[in-house]
């Protein structure tokens, strides 16, 4: 009997890893826009101007599958039981070296909370971003309004992103398979996500 | 060097528009191609090929038309927005006389710097790059007046040491806007009316969200970064991760 079961098809990670790809361009080319320090950052992408094409273009990349893997989820995401309010009380168990027995569902209620911002904080990069593309193009307060919610999201993305990664990755070890190759070990789920686990055992 | 500025006093202006077509002849600029509004005013607002403009205010008063006239430009701010969001250091730039000046090499074309003024001044050109007065920098650096400054018949426009037309104004009871606001307008202008009446804010200002922008949500941006990654290093070394096979975490009932 195998030890792994599947967690993510195919699609989900090649959606998960576009966008994580498309996140790390953004950040690179939008840094010189932020701030002085990080103008040398447009070099990479061959000069300013074509930094802030390659920012549009990844732009829209990422808002799509934002999108994509949002609707795919939206289920799962948007339901809170009480097991998912006993794991924000406790934050996780992540305050303690003591393993915090609350049974989860596919993803916990911080990941649910995570995925929930990531769709509404995407949906604001690309409004704010469509009105600051042409930024004569709209009035100038939607435009000033819209430079400050893009910067302000992004600094709230940055903080995000560090959380997801370490806690996708040497903060719970296993979890990163679950997106590398689809399938996680099953002492792996019976630890994270036990109602699911239940489930999708259930179903064999 | 001692900060200069220009000194608008509306009060003499005759709109006869000299100011306009010096600053074309001297930064040679190709005339706009506009329309007739019913009015003496043409252009009716900056364009990128229209560094000061005169603007016109028709009040239609009964049997009279009052007629008030304001030389529109950049007010080349100590506190300048322009210079505040632009993301390239060096394209936009304050010189040693205190006027802003720009470098078009360095324009990256983002466009934010008129979003920043609280002017609504800086124009684009047909090669995207920026567009605004910049204080004759170029002539003045060499002594010269500004050419605007040089074509006004009536000394509505004039240039110099910013302290002494300052006090020469106050010595003639004259009130003055932008002296104090935005750390000093390189413009000060003397006015007939209220600010609102020339299109002037009352008290100019960074926008708000332009201001939030840069002095709050940037720095929030470097706390907010190595806050996390030092929060996550914390974690990692004082609570520790969740291992899979940690001892005493299976069979504590499992999905109940
Ligand atoms: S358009 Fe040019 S001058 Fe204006 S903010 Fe952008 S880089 Fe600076
Ligand atoms: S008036 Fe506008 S363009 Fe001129 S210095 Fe001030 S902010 Fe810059
Ligand atoms: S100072 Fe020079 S650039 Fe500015 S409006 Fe006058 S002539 Fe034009």
């Amino acid at each position: 009997m195998s030890n792994y079961v599947d967690r993510f098809d195919a699609f989900d990670r090649i959606v998960h890893w576009t966008l994580a790809v498309s996140f790390i361009l953004l950040v690179l080319s939008g840094l010189g826009l932020f701030a002085h320090t990080f103008f040398g950052y447009f070099g990479l992408f061959g000069g300013p101007q074509q930094g802030i094409m390659a920012h549009k273009i990844a732009g829209v990349v990422f808002l799509v599958c934002s999108v994509l893997l949002f609707l795919r989820h939206m289920g799962e995401l948007c339901r809170f039981d009480a097991d998912d309010r006993r794991w924000i009380v406790k934050m996780g168990g992540y305050l303690s070296r003591r393993h915090e027995d609350i049974p989860q569902g596919k993803f916990n209620a911080g990941q649910k909370l995570f995925g929930i911002f990531s769709f509404v904080a995407a949906l604001v990069m690309g409004i704010t971003g469509y009105v600051i593309w042409e930024p004569t193009a709209f009035g100038r307060e939607l435009t000033q309004f819209s430079l400050m919610l893009h910067g302000l999201f992004f600094v709230l993305w940055m903080v995000g992103m560090i959380v997801h990664v370490y806690l996708a990755t040497i903060g719970n070890p296993g979890t990163l398979e679950g997106m590398l190759y689809g399938q996680v070990r099953k002492a792996w789920a019976r630890k994270h996500a036990s109602k699911w686990f239940q489930k999708v055992a259930g179903n064999r | 060097m001692k900060r200069k500025a220009f000194l608008v006093d509306t009060t003499r202006c005759t709109a006869c528009r000299s100011c306009q077509v010096a600053c074309k002849q001297w930064n040679k600029l190709e005339a706009d191609s506009t329309v007739n509004r019913g009015s003496y005013e043409n252009p009716p607002d900056l364009t990128p090929m229209l560094y000061n403009q005169i603007h016109f205010i028709e009040q239609d008063r009964g049997e009279d038309l009052r007629w008030l006239f304001i030389n529109r430009r950049c007010l080349h701010c100590a506190d300048a927005g322009c210079v505040k969001v632009c993301p390239s250091a060096g394209a936009l730039y304050h010189t040693r006389e205190g006027l802003v000046a720009y470098n078009r090499d360095k324009c990256i074309e983002c466009h934010y710097c008129v979003n920043g003024c609280p002017f609504d001044v800086p124009r684009y050109d047909a090669r995207r790059k920026v567009t605004k007065c910049h204080g004759c920098s170029d002539r003045v650096q060499n002594g010269l007046l500004p050419a605007c400054v040089k074509a006004c018949p009536t000394k509505t426009l004039q240039f110099g040491d910013r302290d002494q037309l300052i006090a020469e104004a106050r010595a003639a009871g004259k009130k003055l806007y932008g002296e104090k606001d935005l750390g000093g307008l390189g413009v000060l202008y003397v006015l007939d009316d209220e600010p609102g009446t020339y299109r002037l804010p009352k008290n100019p200002a960074i926008p708000a969200s332009i201001f939030f922008w840069k002095d709050v949500v940037k720095p929030l941006g470097i706390l907010g970064f190595w806050g996390a990654l030092g929060a996550a290093a914390l974690h990692y070394v004082t609570v520790g991760p969740k291992k899979i096979d940690a001892p005493d975490e299976q069979q504590h009932k499992g999905g109940e």
